[in-house]
């Protein structure tokens, strides 16, 4: 899956350059994150390309969130599509990371 | 009888000397014996406890200062394991202060020693006495404990029963559920529906305040007094028209009867009970509405209960019905005023208890109605039975408790769609390999599917709800039923009957127990490191579609079947 990050001076920004994030697809995705969050605190995920999530996204998602939460750190989404949307308030995701509707708003949010 | 007996059971009284001075027991042994006791001796705390503590104990004499385990802490013990028994302390003249102190620590009294005889006896006899009041009152507590839960079982009995109708199912156009769990303290909850004609039911859901039976036999009463005042008031129709005088009243244009309005009914009923209600104290919150089918109104009144939600099923807003009537009881002049209001095909009215508003989770924090009309404007679109079975797991999530302080009781009713679904009957097939790749095609299969079902019956949001439900069920197989084999077969059935959409996934793998799955916990009250990476999928398949089922053939070939309500829907 391709990724690309943006460092905003502590703060990394990571876009997901993928329409679907489910079962084909999360564990590339953990192992290409586990990695770029290691030496970061403070993470934003743009999720404006992502149209389609589904159980296995959202657990990767909150594994990255676990990884970050063990170092002291954070993990935000901006961009989140209605769909996605969706069932991020199904499981309750929407309470537990917060969600931006602009990677700006995200990005402020940590500063 | 000897005062040292037992009045229930004329036995002697048992009392236990404990003293480390010999001369002093054997002293005591003979004084007491020839009071009319049973005297055990032991010499010191640690011996009474382990030889002679017992429930047939009921006069303790226990000196202060003992070697091994004296006095203090002996009566610590007692009081702890023998609540009924109040030892007399035997204390030499300096540890007064200790013999004090062991009084507010639970000791009937002191002497002190050497005691004087006659005092002594005279002591042991009241302690005695104290000691089988205090027995005789626990088990007359046990008793009236006993028969309060008899009380809750008959009361419970009588709202399962007597307090709650059945919904009727053969009003075309309507389609109601309800459900009523009673507290374990058992309310007044009460519902029924009175089906009037052939387009026209009228819904009941009430309240009586306080709890047991008298408020469960109250609510029984106070039916019937609606059924008499239905029956009476639709009499006096009839009378009226056999008499031909002006009576315009009770006749509509075609000359046909008007039935009795609610604000009648609650007016009746209201005269009749008043007395009761006000000598009981009580009073009763209800929302009485008809629901008319030919007219597409619905008109009721509301006597301080908590508002209904009438959830639009074409613009998915919800309106909060409300009255300004007091609660029957209430010693009311105004008359009882009716508001009605039109409804639509895809609505839906939900009426309810206060015991899910002031459901309560750990925090002690309420429902409330916010919360309520969310949960409203998010399930709508579902049918009522959905609506109430998701209302009831959202109550038990947020309790995090499957009992309530309050009865939960909830009516939902649907208008159902007037569109027929017969032209839509059609079939479709996807075959793919048991391989995370092939997800995409089941969802454009999906979405394939669903095209030819109009936006009305079937709107974005569910097909989205939809797709996420396939890929669910669909990687469950990939990973369960064949352990991640991406070469094995799955079959996917889609087929559109009458008013539902059903899918079916057949696999030949590993049967798959639904039973086994735990239920998931609220995710946002946990912990991050205790967040789970997965078992959301079956919660989320449950949740995504009106219903799910799984199941196998002796073959081996497993099912695990999806339907789809179709009905008017507009998401948010």
């Amino acid at each position: 899956m391709e990724l690309s990050k943006e460092q905003i001076d502590d703060i990394l920004v990571i876009t997901l350059k993928t329409e679907i994030l489910d079962a084909s697809n999360a564990k590339e995705f953990r192992s290409q994150t586990v990695q770029l969050l290691e030496n970061s605190r403070k993470v934003v995920f743009d999720m404006t390309q992502v149209k389609f999530i589904d159980s296995s996204g959202c657990g990767t998602l909150l594994s990255c969130l676990r990884q970050l939460n063990g170092y002291g750190g954070d993990l935000k989404l901006s961009g989140v599509q209605k769909p996605v949307r969706t069932l991020f308030e199904l499981v309750r995701m929407h309470r537990i990371i917060e969600i931006y509707d602009k990677n700006d708003d995200a990005v402020c949010s940590f500063q | 009888m000897s005062v040292a007996q037992d009045a229930g059971t004329n036995k002697l009284a048992n009392i236990l000397v404990v003293d480390d001075d010999l001369t002093m027991r054997f002293l005591l042994k003979r004084v007491l014996s020839n009071a009319g006791f049973n005297v055990f001796l032991a010499e010191n705390g640690k011996v009474a406890i382990d030889e002679y503590l017992s429930d047939e104990i009921g006069v303790v004499l226990l000196d202060v200062q003992m070697p091994v385990m004296g006095g203090m802490e002996c009566l610590r013990y007692i009081c702890k394991h023998y609540p009924d028994l109040a030892p007399i302390m035997l204390t030499a003249n300096e540890e007064v202060t200790n013999a004090v102190e062991a009084m507010r620590h639970g000791a009937f009294d002191y002497v002190i020693k050497p005691p004087e005889m006659k005092k002594l006896v005279a002591l042991a006899q009241r302690a005695f006495q104290t000691y089988t009041q205090a027995k005789r009152l626990r088990k007359v507590e046990a008793e009236l404990a006993g028969a309060r839960e008899h009380e809750i079982f008959i009361a419970s009995k009588i709202q399962r029963s007597l307090l709650l109708g059945r919904p009727p199912e053969d009003i075309e156009g309507l389609k109601i559920s309800s459900l009523t769990i009673p507290s374990q303290k058992v309310d007044g909850d009460f519902i029924d529906f009175f089906k009037l004609n052939d387009h026209t039911v009228d819904v009941v859901v009430a309240d009586v305040m306080g709890k047991g039976l008298l408020s469960a036999f109250f609510g029984a009463a106070m039916k019937s007094h609606f059924l008499r005042a239905l029956h009476e008031l639709t009499i006096d129709a009839v009378t009226c028209k056999m008499m031909n005088d002006q009576c315009v009243l009770n006749q509509d244009a075609n000359g046909s009867f008007h039935l009795p309005q609610p604000q009648d009914i609650i007016t009746r009923v209201q005269s009749r009970m008043i007395r009761n209600l006000e000598e009981l104290e009580s009073f009763v919150t209800l929302c009485y509405a008809r629901f008319d089918m030919v007219e597409k109104t619905i008109c009721f009144v509301d006597c301080g209960h908590v508002r209904t939600i009438h959830y639009k099923g074409e613009s998915g807003d919800v309106e909060l019905l409300q009255g300004i009537n007091m609660p029957l009881g209430f010693p009311e002049k105004d008359p009882f005023i009716q508001y009605s209001a039109s409804f639509q095909p895809g609505d839906l009215f939900f009426f309810y208890s206060d015991g899910l508003t002031e459901n309560r989770n750990p925090d002690n924090e309420m429902y409330n109605e916010e919360r309520l009309v969310d949960f409203i404007k998010q399930h709508g679109h579902l049918d009522p039975k959905k609506i109430i079975d998701s209302a009831y797991v959202e109550m038990i999530a947020f309790a995090d408790s499957k009992t309530f302080d309050d009865d939960f009781t909830c009516v939902a009713i649907k208008i159902e769609s007037e569109q027929g679904l017969a032209q839509l009957n059609t079939e479709a097939i996807l075959e793919i390999k048991s391989d995370l790749k092939e997800l995409v095609r089941v969802r454009i299969f999906i979405r394939e599917f669903c095209e030819s079902v109009p936006d009305s019956l079937l709107d974005p949001r569910r097909i989205d709800m939809l797709e996420i439900a396939v890929t669910e069920v669909a990687t469950n197989i990939i990973r369960h039923a064949y352990s991640g084999r991406a070469d094995e077969q799955i079959q996917i059935k889609a087929q559109m009957a009458e008013d539902k959409i059903i899918l079916l996934f057949y696999d030949w793998g590993q049967g798959f127990d639904p039973q086994m799955v735990p239920p998931l916990k609220d995710i946002s009250k946990m912990a991050i490191k205790d967040l789970p990476e997965g078992g959301m999928g079956c919660y989320i398949i449950a949740q995504s579609v009106d219903e799910v089922e799984y199941s196998s053939d002796k073959k081996g070939k497993n099912c695990a079947c999806l339907k789809i309500i179709l009905a008017p829907d507009i998401g948010d």
